[in-house]
């Protein structure tokens, strides 16, 4: 009996998302984008104008709250940190960090597979490694989505909390092409993780590191490619990016599992 | 049709030779007993088979088509190493994950019906990590037959499991075979228990297959023996020695005398010579004692 890539395709769906929402790490995850918006936001603000001094130059450095609230989410092109060049607190502890943190579910979701046997079983039962790369990358990418939303959530949260403004000086239009961008930029992000856990397979370790480091050599571009005032044009390049991101790393993904052992 | 057909297998670990040219012939509805020493072939075999290593050179058929074939694959059911559970799920949980990726239909009363088979019934709502090692094995072999598959690959499926896991295993497989027509490729170093349900037996060595028969040619070849105690073991098998070539003391401190040699003409012998025999019986040597002497003979060699 022949089954196509579509019934195959959502069997292995059906379980990935099965896998993923009962799965203690996934609401975690979630918990911890939701939260991490409403600390940075409260603390930055309760420490806004604190002065410190570097013990052993003299240096004196005054810690800066967000101005608003949006400035979590993105910052407006022209600016240093829309162009990767600030390296102050609030262009650091920011949405962006996420494009660092979904290497973290990606990794654990995928060596859990190859540490437990599973993959195993599956590949013995399903010889199309491809299903298991598009539903993988489907599935991270949702997850990665969720980590955006509830992180976007937190923010709202944080800045109600924190008393700060919502007025960025940009329209809400453009609030929401941003973050329509920082979901796209996603299909960017999670096909590389999962090209570095499909090869480091069971070692955890390994698909951490390495996803944290080639997540900090392409840091610098996301605030470029999402500021606050984006435009189609931002959407438009990180849709592409994410197509071909998807596409090209699926297809490496598929032919390490194809030409590796799987054991 | 034959279920496995391997011709000139090959496989390298680096400089290290796991397979050299090894040819396997399993016919379908078989038990095959695959047979070697650790570090023999017999894992990198069956993890060529089923589809996990990439082999370096040669041929794999499985019921009459190549290897990679997805609609082969889709009719194999597997147990290697490890059952292939996520330890934070119930064992219930896994088994659910393991008929949606088989895309099961009425996955629910099929998983009843499996864990009847292998006594697990009682035990679905666990967490996996919380089964013991016996009970993970019957988790591993539940989830190998999930979907009903055509071919069977299981490695050391009986390590760990009780004397009823053990009897329970024995029946799952006899009835599988004889009733579904299911291949199984049944690797183990537990001789005695494979010696029960096997029909047919791979012995390999140092890469290559080095015999392969059914059960009845393995019975056939199994020499039988005079087995003995007498009052005078050291004079007697002196004695036994004179005229028989291979007269051998075993672990039970009996003494066996091979050589077509009959419990009568022993006796009468050993009679005439002045030695009384307490006990004196005619047996066979089992697989697990052929195999021992096959691998002498080749490492004489």
């Amino acid at each position: 009996m022949k089954t196509g890539f579509q019934k195959r395709l959502s069997t292995m769906l059906t379980v990935d998302f099965r896998r993923m929402l009962t799965s203690r790490l996934f609401y975690i995850v979630l918990g911890i984008c939701f939260v991490a918006p409403i600390l940075i936001l409260v603390m930055t603000t309760m420490m806004d104008g604190t002065v410190t001094v570097d013990p052993q130059t003299g240096k004196e450095t005054v810690i800066e709250a967000f101005d608003h609230v949006w400035q979590i989410i993105g910052t407006v092109s022209g600016d240093d940190a829309a162009a990767g060049m600030a390296m102050d607190m609030t262009a650091m502890c920011n949405i962006n960090l996420l494009f660092f943190g979904v290497a973290v579910p990606v990794a654990l979701f995928v060596s859990e597979e190859f540490k437990c046997g599973y993959a195993k079983n599956l590949f013995t039962v399903r010889a199309k490694k491809s299903d298991y790369v598009v539903s993988k990358t489907v599935v991270c990418f949702l997850w990665g989505v969720a980590m955006v939303i509830a992180f976007f959530l937190g923010s709202l949260v944080g800045g109600a909390v924190s008393g700060l403004s919502f007025e960025a000086g940009v329209g809400g239009g453009s609030i929401a092409l941003c973050l329509l961008c920082k979901v796209l930029l996603m299909a960017v992000f999670v096909p590389i993780f999962l090209c570095i856990s499909v090869a480091a397979k069971e070692k955890t370790w390994l698909s951490i590191v390495g996803g944290c480091a080639v997540g900090a050599l392409l840091f610098m571009m996301i605030p470029a490619l999402t500021p606050l005032n984006a435009t189609v044009m931002n959407l438009l390049l990180c849709g592409v990016g994410g197509v071909v991101f998807s596409l090209g790393l699926g297809a490496v993904s598929n032919m390490i599992l194809s030409k590796t052992s799987l054991v | 049709m034959n279920a496995i057909e391997i011709k000139g297998l090959t496989k390298h670990f680096g400089n290290k030779v796991a397979l050299s040219g090894l040819n396997m012939t399993v016919p379908k509805g078989a038990i095959y007993g695959f047979v070697g020493e650790n570090g023999s072939g017999k894992s990198t075999t069956e993890k060529i088979i089923c589809g996990l290593l990439h082999p370096d050179g040669g041929e794999v058929r499985l019921l009459g088509r190549p290897y990679t074939d997805p609609e082969v694959r889709a009719k194999m059911g597997v147990l290697i190493e490890s059952p292939g559970c996520f330890p934070g799920l119930s064992v219930w949980n896994n088994m659910k994950l393991q008929a949606a990726n088989l895309g099961i239909e009425n996955a629910d009363e099929e998983i009843i019906r499996i864990l009847k088979t292998v006594r697990m019934e009682g035990a679905a709502s666990n967490k996996y990590k919380n089964c013991s090692l016996g009970m993970k094995q019957r988790v591993g072999i539940a989830m190998a037959l999930l979907g009903r598959p055509s071919l069977l690959v299981l490695d050391e499926p009986i390590n760990g499991l009780d004397a009823d896991g053990m009897r329970i295993m024995r029946e799952v497989l006899t009835e599988l075979t004889a009733k579904e027509g299911v291949t199984v490729l049944l690797s183990s170093h537990l001789l005695g228990e494979l010696e029960k349900i096997a029909t047919h037996y791979g012995i390999v060595r140092g890469g290559r297959m080095i015999k392969e028969m059914t059960a009845e040619e393995l019975d056939a070849s199994c020499r039988t023996y005079v087995a003995l105690k007498a009052r005078e073991m050291a004079v007697a098998k002196a004695v036994l020695c004179r005229r028989y070539n291979r007269v051998e003391e075993d672990e039970a401190g009996f003494l066996r005398v091979y050589d077509s040699a009959t419990p009568e003409a022993v006796a009468s012998y050993l009679y005439e010579n002045g030695i009384a025999v307490e006990e004196l019986c005619k047996a066979k040597i089992g697989l697990e004692e052929f195999y021992t002497d096959l691998m002498k003979e080749g490492k004489e060699r």
